[in-house]
């Protein structure tokens, strides 16, 4: 045997991969042959050394962007490639038309049930949110007519506008604010708000009320015309008190003799 | 599933299942991006090539003719890495890529450092043959050669790489 060859066997020999005659040979050898034992041995070394090599740790961001590229290549493919041969087609038409109908249903009944899932749930949160704002809006036009700004008191009471039914709390707030703002603007505005809730009571008594107290001639009528609108029996002695007094504007007595006739 | 060879994986993804692909790229990829690091000694390079070998795979799926995967894995990756060499060599000065391959010299091995020293074509079958353990049939299909001489290539080549390793340690 000669060297060179029983050195290009000494890799195979360390990977345990020579057939058991060439092994056996080879060992034969080597307990003869110091040079070639040595050789051995060395490259014994250098096989540890390709063992115990650390190899390195690719950074985990190629692998996403792979997978980004590859989801990109799978869209683009849909569009592109048939996804079977006619062969099979034919084969598997009754089934896949069926799958298809399984998977429309499927899509289908799932869509409704989510559907009708968040409506019941939106129906909750418009109720939620319409209670809360009803409250919000409340303490809103309540703290805005407590406003030193006379434009400010009137916005708040314009704010009536977003109720549809008020708490008495509010209504009993506009009735103050007809009576007493010290801006004939405001109580005007009040007056005009409070024009829409003469089915309750309070607002009825209030303007029958002022009849007899208001001084400010626009306010005057606008009540008048509110109380003669809603036909209001008990508002027509007092007007007839506002013909006889000194102090009222005439044009106010020619609105009242014209009007108090209509109340039947 | 995972028990599939790549072959029939690869067959898979040429039939147009890309998601096989992912097995391929998670058996595979840590042992290009070695090969391409042990060749260049350079991290960025290696991940671009590595990326750009699993495109071309992804890109190229039906030309795959039902070898061996792994060869033809590593061919695509030798070219990538060859073409990448001849275009740096076109349009940079070589004092720039030497920069880098010195800085990170610093943290190889004496065996890395012997590796360096090799031709490369020597380096290349030895980081094949031993660091991803392709035999030589494989490594025959890949460099374009047969199983005999490769075999005394990787032989000879590791005779070179014992006497530089022995010679600095």
């Amino acid at each position: 045997m000669d060297e060179n060859h029983i050195v290009a066997l000494l890799p195979d020999y360390l990977d345990d991969a020579l057939g058991q005659e060439e092994r056996a040979q080879l060992e034969g050898h080597l307990a003869t042959c110091a040079a070639c034992a040595k050789e051995l041995e060395e490259m014994k070394v250098l096989f540890e050394a390709f063992g115990q090599e650390k190899g390195a740790t690719p950074p985990e961001r190629i692998k996403t962007n792979f997978y980004k590229l590859l989801e990109l290549e799978k869209q683009a493919d849909a569009k592109v490639i048939p996804l079977n041969t006619p062969a099979t087609e034919k084969r598997n038409w009754t089934k896949d038309l069926l799958r298809v109908a399984a998977s429309i249903v499927l899509l289908l009944g799932a869509f409704l049930f989510g559907q009708q899932q968040q409506q019941t749930q939106s129906n909750k949160e418009i109720a939620l949110l319409q209670d809360e704002r009803q409250e919000i809006k409340e303490t809103a036009m309540l703290s805005l007519m407590e406003n030193k700004s006379a434009s400010k008191r009137i916005q708040g009471v314009n704010y009536i506008e977003e109720f549809t039914d008020p708490d008495e709390a509010i209504v009993l707030a506009l009735i103050d604010r007809m009576r007493y703002d010290a801006n004939t603007n405001v109580r005007l505005t009040a007056v005009d708000a409070l024009g829409r809730f003469t089915a309750s009571e309070n607002v009825k008594n209030a303007f029958i009320a002022a009849l007899k107290t208001e001084k400010d001639p626009s306010i005057q009528i606008t009540i008048i015309q509110v109380l003669v609108k809603i036909q209001e029996k008990k508002a027509v002695k007092p007007m007839q008190e506002l013909l006889e007094r000194e102090d009222t504007q005439p044009f106010i007595k020619e609105q009242i003799k014209t009007l108090l006739p209509s109340i039947v | 599933m995972e028990a599939q060879t790549d072959e029939k994986l690869m067959e898979a993804v040429a039939h147009g299942n890309l998601d096989m692909l992912r097995i391929l790229f998670e058996r595979h990829h840590v042992h290009v991006y070695n090969f391409l690091y042990k060749m260049s000694g350079d991290k960025m390079l290696s991940e671009d090539i590595t990326q750009e070998v699993f495109y071309k795979i992804m890109k190229y799926r039906t030309s795959y003719k039902n070898g061996k995967f792994i060869s033809w894995l590593f061919t695509i990756a030798r070219n990538s890495l060859n073409t990448h060499y001849s275009r740096v060599k076109e349009h940079c000065s070589d004092l720039e890529t030497v920069q880098v391959l010195e800085k990170e010299k610093e943290d190889f091995t004496h065996l890395h450092s012997a590796l360096e020293k090799l031709e490369s074509s020597d380096r290349e079958v030895l980081i094949l043959n031993r660091f991803q353990e392709i035999k030589y049939n494989e490594l025959a299909e890949i460099m374009g050669s047969t199983p005999g001489a490769v075999k005394t290539k990787v032989s000879r080549a590791l005779k070179k790489l014992k006497r530089i390793y022995f010679e600095n340690i």
